[in-house]
């Protein structure tokens, strides 16, 4: 009710747009030569993909010993990488499901970029899990298929499997609720094409859509019923990837707490990445009008909500810890804040847990340039945050004589360089060939016809 | 079916129920001969043509298996034969069972009826193995440096022979000790030829003045055979008994007789040792005292002057030289407990000092140790010549005054003094003759390279202990063209070749048939005895004054590289030390207090200097309960041997040199040793320990060390962690010892126990009182399951392949004091070590069998958590989960080009490829071989009849392996123990290996030896 209010009070698109005008400012940037900003962008980030692209070929050549992994820290870059990437993938299915279904109509200007990043991180996250095995090739062997091997089946038991299911079924969905929303206005760049290829593929892509009456109540219906199959998603991938850690019986990983601390952190995550992008993206491609003060307010809200809860979920730990009297689990928790990796755990807290307490201030949720700045520490903390979970429980566990150290190698370095190459590439590739703002929706919102917006 | 084992079967020997009509296949068959319809016509085209494809999918390489065209007599394709033979590792003499599959030896076991060592093999026997197949042993003689035959050889070197006994000229014999008789006959044969031969025996260590000493003191000079199994009290001053010193397999069977928690009815010793670096033998005395290296003599005459007040007899050399680093009245405790059991006492020593080992024989004497403790009468025969006889000869090549050397089985020019000067007077030398096997520092320098035949080709007979006579007899052909050293002596002596064999058998009274008797057993016992001299007070030599000031060098041989003769093997390389659990280096070990005062860490390269132009540069190795003033080397290292290991472990961007930069593993300390006085000083020389400002990582299989958790990360009552427990022979004299002590606090099991093991139920309980950390287990599990070397890189960076390795703690004796920089576990005090074998424990409700997405590691119904190699696709998973970190992760293809050293694999054992998980299998090949054995034999295992490789090469028999559900097995009945516990049974996963606690006979308050 309170956002009814708010979305009455002040216009969540400013500078006086018609429909007109909205399709001409979002289908600008399709047209035409890409920038020379654009350019450079691109082939910075299509660097980093290429070098990690070597590296990944490196490894799966040589071997996975070209990590710095040993026989008591069995994962760190490659699994931080994972639920990192998942995390951040998460503000996609939050933006564009939950919040529709709670009808955020600022989401709007938001959400296809937010969605094209969760597909994008959720490909990103998928490498991990693939090169990360020893012998990549067989991954398939993941699969439940119908083989010639007689009674070998996967192990239902296992999380990993687990995983797979829930990671193919949140890309499979991601994928499809961004296509379908996306349908309307590619059918509007279809109709502004001249005929040519970039024509023929476009009709096809848009599924004859002819924005007809009838066309737009079966849209409005099978974009209903994806959110609300994509809602239950965002809790339960996270969820999911918590248990890899959670059904262990490492201290530091066998914890109860993982599946909303994991999911707080996705989202918390994942509305930074999407607020460092968008903020990008608004000042290099002149959006200023579509991506307001109000998103970044409500975002931050948003993010302020999250990353208070994950760091009760860091003080719940200690106290979990503490209040047990198991004295594995409290030598965890006191090897993470005063051992070796003690530097990455403050990191971390500083991070994720100061950073976000900033945002109860409103003259700080307003500027854009602080809360670029902070949307920064809090990727950097959370990426942390996966890190610190993994090689802290890891490197000192149960018997002192395999406590190990961990440090990454230079082709572990490359690999996470190179997963960012391929999502901000995959990114730039997005902003030049697709619609960056829903254009359907966001004239939506625009108040023509409510009699109540600023239209008039 | 009357005569039905008892227990389950598992399949095998059972028939397939008869099926009607002649089997599975009647049924079409029959259809079609009563006439074809079309749909059978159409089943059998397409089963014909299915299977046609199939064929041609399957990728089948071509190889030509042949058989034998005449079956030899006993040799069954796949089955292996034992062979009982003599291990020539050491001058030790173990026996030990060859076992030959296919024609190859395979695998080193101990003998278990062999009288020195009862079954158990140290890692140096097992290893051995690899220099039979060591693809770069000479292949054929060498002649100026070039490789010839052996006729040729024959006759150029035939001549030269002519010429020095014509010209009378100075021939002398340089080699290690000979335990052969056969062998010194010829030698001593040939050495008559001239009439200035020589023959000088020297060890690369410092044994010989034990002989010496007895020369001095009883009139024989002879190494007397100790019998640890004896003795109640055993005092070592400097004496690693358990790892290096003399016979360690024999004397770790014996002092484990002594120590079985279990049965202290049978006595149960206290042990004391007195040293300056820490030993095997050191962590595992009851009580340890560290005290200078030049201090030693003193100790012992300390020791001596207590002991002749209790025997009221004076000796006129004892005067009292009390020391600084042990109190007296320390000492005069241990006296009074030595005099207490003056009928079970025994003192050893080590030292290099004539007068410490003087003192040592008066201490023995005082105490009536000899013909009880330790035996003159059948004494050992690996002393070698003396120290004086090594120097006066290495006196008199220096000045040319030798025209013909021979070396056998030594590599002077690196072990001994002054190597450079020697290989110059090499080449300035009439003749140099070598034996050795490899071109090597000395033998580079030899005119002829007569390599002699590895001791797996070998025939010979071995006296190694009086009355013992052990046999080695060729387990394979000659690999290459080499020729055994009596038969190259033979033919420079009367111009034939005589066959070793045949000289073996004359030797052993030329019977045939009791000559296979005497083959097949590995030995004889013989009642020969000799005389054992009688105790001379003035043989006794007065100690010098105790020095415990500056610096002073202690050389030492390591566990893992005895002599630089074992420099080309790869597995005793990458064998952690067993008390520094570092591999592939050798280093200065200094006390953490040292360390701390001279500002240097672990890594750090120092010149350890000896005067001015002596030096070694080498990393430091910050090792706690050592002396202060001790700086320890190991000897053995910097050989030319190990140049070959620039290209060891695996190739990536960042991979480091496992080589120094100089090509060589380690750096010879020989550098540092010099003469004093005509003997080589090992230990108590000054030196001075400088940075050098370089660094040199080292290798360690384990990092943390301490069983105390740092203490600033100590959560309260959490600062010990609890997987080794320890008790004290006082506490377990208490009947209720173990009622309210060790509680599993499982927690309750929340599943249904759905798995009973109805048949077999495999388990294992180690012992850590009997554990001595000597790592045969380690060595003898990697021949046996075909464990790869990954090179000192890898090794730093925990990588190490090892399936079962041994952690090793050092803790604190009392932390409250124990001084220094505690935040890694140990700080400057004095420590008590543990050692804990941990390999797979094969929990049944196992942490990495859940996780695994794919089944690749599966439970069997006997219990064994089985890695299933080719489903493995490698998530890791099950690496994170296990709560032992006992898994292990093909990170590379390891090599396996070397086609010889291939030849050494096991051929029951899967080599595993890059990117899967594998780990301990409990030696599954074993159980099952034992199981068709029985099979075969129709009646059930029995207990004993699985042997796991680690429980086979142990000495001390710590380890025990069988059935836990036959309640007769010897691993139920150490399950049963009051001091049996499971590490890490209070998380639930029900471990399959347990432990019997660590007992130290000490009095419960930790003062003094004095109890009871």
């Amino acid at each position: 009710m309170a956002s009814e209010h708010v979305l009455q009070q002040r216009p969540l698109i400013e500078g006086n747009k018609t429909p007109g005008q909205v399709t001409a400012d979002i289908c600008r940037l399709l047209d035409g030569k890409p920038s020379g900003t654009w350019w450079a962008a691109f082939l910075a980030s299509a660097s980093l993909l290429g070098l990690g692209a070597v590296a990944i070929g490196y490894q799966i050549m040589t071997g996975i010993g070209v990590w710095g992994l040993n026989n008591t820290v069995g994962w760190a870059f490659d699994i931080t990488n994972f639920v990192f990437w998942i995390g951040i993938g998460h503000a996609g299915t939050l933006i564009s499901a939950v919040l529709f279904l709670f009808r955020q109509r600022w989401r709007t200007s938001v959400n296809r970029a937010a969605e094209a990043m969760t597909i994008f991180a959720v490909m990103c996250a998928g490498i991990f899990p693939l090169i990360h095995m020893g012998r990549p090739w067989f991954a398939y062997w993941m699969f439940p298929y119908i083989n010639a091997r007689g009674p070998l089946w996967i192990n239902f038991r296992s999380p990993l499997v687990w995983d797979f299911f829930a990671i193919a079924t949140y890309f499979t969905i991601s994928l499809t609720f961004w296509y379908i929303g996306m349908v309307p206005d590619l059918a509007t760049i279809r109709d502004r094409l001249k005929p040519g290829l970039r024509k023929n593929i476009m009709s096809f892509l848009a599924l004859g859509w002819n924005g007809s009456y009838r066309t737009w109540l079966r849209y409005e219906t099978v974009y209903m019923l994806l959110a609300g199959l994509a809602t239950p998603l965002v809790i339960s991938v996270h969820t999911i990837v918590s248990w890899d850690f959670a059904t262990s019986v490492i201290p530091g990983w066998h914890t109860t707490i993982f599946p909303p601390y994991f999911v707080a952190g996705a989202v918390f995550s994942g509305m930074a990445m999407v607020l460092t992008l968008m903020l990008i993206a608004r000042k290099t491609m002149h959006l200023e009008d579509y991506i307001t003060k109000q998103h970044l307010g409500a975002m931050t809200k948003l993010m302020l909500f999250t990353g208070s809860l994950v760091g009760l979920a860091y003080g719940t730990e200690f106290f979990t810890a503490a209040y047990s009297g198991n004295k594995y689990e409290q030598f965890t928790f006191l090897n993470r804040a005063m051992g070796p990796f003690a530097w990455a755990y403050w990191t971390m807290v500083s991070c994720n847990v100061i950073t976000p307490q900033l945002f109860w201030f409103k003259r700080v949720r307003e500027n854009f340039l602080i809360v670029f700045i902070l949307t920064i520490f809090v990727n950097i903390g959370m990426w942390f945050e996966r890190f610190v979970i993994i090689v802290t429980s890891l490197h000192r566990d149960y018997l002192p004589a395999s406590w190990a150290d961990y440090s990454p190698s230079l082709v572990e370095i490359a690999t996470l360089l190179g997963s960012f190459g391929l999502f901000l590439t995959l990114f730039l590739l997005f902003v030049r060939f697709v619609p960056v703002i829903a254009m359907g929706e966001v004239k939506g919102v625009l108040g023509i016809g409510r009699g109540s917006g600023h239209g008039s | 079916m009357s005569n039905k084992p008892a227990s389950k079967p598992d399949g095998w020997g059972q028939r397939l129920p008869e099926l009607p009509d002649g089997g599975a296949g009647a049924p079409l068959q029959k259809d079609l001969l009563n006439g074809v319809s079309r749909r059978h016509f159409m089943q059998a085209t397409g089963f014909a043509f299915i299977g046609t494809m199939m064929l041609g999918c399957t990728a089948v390489s071509e190889e030509e298996a042949l058989p034998y065209l005449e079956q030899p007599e006993g040799v069954i394709a796949g089955r292996s034969d034992l062979y009982a033979t003599t291990c020539g590792g050491c001058s030790a003499g173990c026996g030990m069972l060859a076992r030959s599959r296919d024609g190859r030896p395979v695998k080193l076991e101990g003998n278990p009826d062999h009288p020195l060592s009862h079954g158990g093999l140290c890692a140096v026997g097992q290893a051995s193995l690899l220099g039979l197949y060591d693809s770069h042993r000479l292949r054929a003689p060498v002649m100026d440096g070039k490789a010839s035959d052996w006729a040729s050889v024959d006759v150029a070197l035939g001549d030269r022979l002519r010429q020095l006994r014509s010209a009378s000229g100075r021939v002398a014999w340089l080699g290690a000790p000979i335990t052969s008789p056969n062998k010194r006959a010829r030698v001593e044969e040939f050495l008559a030829t001239f009439d200035n031969g020589r023959l000088v025996e020297a060890s690369a260590n410092s044994q010989m003045p034990i002989a010496e000493a007895h020369g001095l003191t009883h009139g024989v000079a002879t190494v007397p055979r100790y019998h640890f199994d004896r003795a109640q009290v055993i005092v070592s001053v400097d004496a690693d008994f358990l790892g290096t010193w003399i016979s360690p397999v024999e004397f770790t069977a014996a002092w484990s007789s002594r120590r079985r928690g279990d049965a202290l009815e049978n006595g149960f010793s206290e042990h004391v040792q007195f040293e300056s670096r820490m030993s095997v033998t050191g962590t595992k005395a009851d009580l340890r005292l560290r005290i200078a290296p030049g201090e030693r003599a003193a100790v012992l005459n300390q020791l001596v002057r207590h002991l002749s007040q209790h025997a009221h007899r004076s000796l006129r050399q004892i005067q009292d030289r009390p020391l600084t680093s042990v109190d007296d009245a320390q000492i005069a405790a241990i006296a009074a407990r030595l005099w207490e059991h003056r009928d079970q006492a025994l003192v050893v020593c080590g030292a290099d000092d004539l007068a410490a080992q003087t003192l040592c024989n008066a201490a023995n004497e005082l105490l009536g140790a000899y013909g009880k403790c330790l035996d003159l009468a059948q004494p050992a025969h690996h002393a070698g010549s003396s120290e004086t006889e090594l120097s006066l000869l290495l006196d008199e090549i220096a000045a040319g005054r030798i025209d013909a050397l021979f070396v056998d089985g030594l590599n002077p020019v690196l072990d001994l003094p002054a190597g450079a000067a020697l290989a110059q007077r090499l080449d300035a030398m009439q003749l140099v003759v070598s034996f050795s096997p490899y071109e090597d520092e000395t033998s580079a320098h030899a005119d002829f390279i007569c390599p002699d035949h590895h001791y797996l080709e070998s025939w010979s007979d071995n006296d190694n202990i009086t009355g013992l006579m052990s046999y080695t007899q060729p387990i394979v052909a000659p690999m290459g063209a080499t020729r055994q050293l009596e038969e190259s002596l033979s033919m420079w002596t009367t111009g034939a070749v005589v066959p070793v064999r045949d000289q073996v058998l004359a030797s052993s009274g030329g019977d045939v048939r009791r000559f296979d008797k005497l083959l097949h057993d590995g030995f004889e016992m013989r009642d020969v005895r000799q005389n054992a001299g009688n105790f001379r007070p003035d043989g006794v030599h007065a100690a010098s004054d105790p020095d415990a000031s500056g610096l002073q060098l202690v050389l030492y041989s390591k566990v893992a590289i005895p002599s630089s003769a074992h420099a080309f093997n790869p597995w005793l390389h990458e064998l952690p030390d067993p008390v520094t659990k570092s591999v592939w280096d050798n280093y200065a070990s200094l006390s953490p207090a040292t360390a701390e005062r001279l500002s240097l860490q672990d890594g750090d390269v120092v010149r350890v200097a000896l005067g001015q132009d002596a030096a070694v540069e080498v990393p430091v190795l910050i090792q706690p309960g050592q002396h202060d003033s001790a700086v320890a080397v190991a000897l053995g290292y910097g050989s030319v041997l190990s140049r070959r290991f620039e290209g060891v472990g695996p190739g990536w961007i960042e991979r480091k040199p496992t080589v120094g930069s100089d090509g060589l593993v380690g750096a010879s300390a020989t550098a540092v040793l010099a003469f004093e006085g005509g003997r080589r000083k090992f230990a108590g020389r000054s030196v001075t320990v400088e940075a050098t400002g370089a660094r040199r990582e080292l290798a360690r299989t384990q990092d943390y060390h301490s069983l105390d958790v740092p203490p600033h990360l100590a959560p309260e009552g959490g600062e010990r962690r609890p997987n080794v427990q320890e008790t004290t022979v006082a506490a377990l004299m208490d009947p209720h010892f173990g009622e309210h002590a060790i509680e599993h606090h499982d927690g309750g099991n929340m599943w249904p126990v759905d798995h009973p093991y109805e048949g077999h139920h495999w388990g294992m309980v180690i012992d850590l009182t009997l554990c001595t950390g000597c790592s045969a287990c380690v060595t003898s599990c990697q021949v046996e399951n075909n464990v790869p070397v990954v090179g000192k890189d890898e090794v730093r960076r925990n990588r190490e392949m090892h399936w079962l390795r041994i952690d090793r703690y050092f803790v604190d004796r009392d932390p409250a004091t124990a001084g220094g920089d505690r935040s890694n576990g140990t700080g400057n005090g004095d420590v008590d070590v543990s050692h804990q074998p941990m390999m797979c424990h094969h929990c049944d409700n196992a942490p990495c069998e859940t996780v695994c997405p794919v089944l690749a590691t599966v439970h069997s119904d006997e219990g064994l958590n089985q890695q299933v190699y080719n489903r493995c696709v490698g998530t890791r998973y099950c690496m994170n989960n296990c709560p032992y970190k006992v898994r292990r992760f093909n990170w590379f293809e390891y090599a396996h080009e070397d086609e010889h050293e291939n030849l050494a694999m096991n051929p029951d054992v899967t080599i595993r490829s890059r990117g899967i998980m594998e780990k301990c299998s409990f030696c599954a090949q074993r159980i099952q071989e034992a199981k068709i054995v029985a099979r075969q034999q129709r009646r059930p295992v029995a207990d004993g009849d699985i042997r796991m490789a680690c429980q086979q090469s142990c000495a001390a028999q710590a380890i025990s392996f069988g059935d836990m559900n036959d309640p007769e097995s010897a691993v139920a009945r150490a399950r049963d123990s009051r001091r049996h516990f499971q590490v890490l049974a209070e998380i639930g996963v029900q471990p399959s290996v347990g432990y019997t606690s660590l007992v130290r006979n000490r009095p419960t308050d930790h003062e003094g030896p004095q109890h009871g």
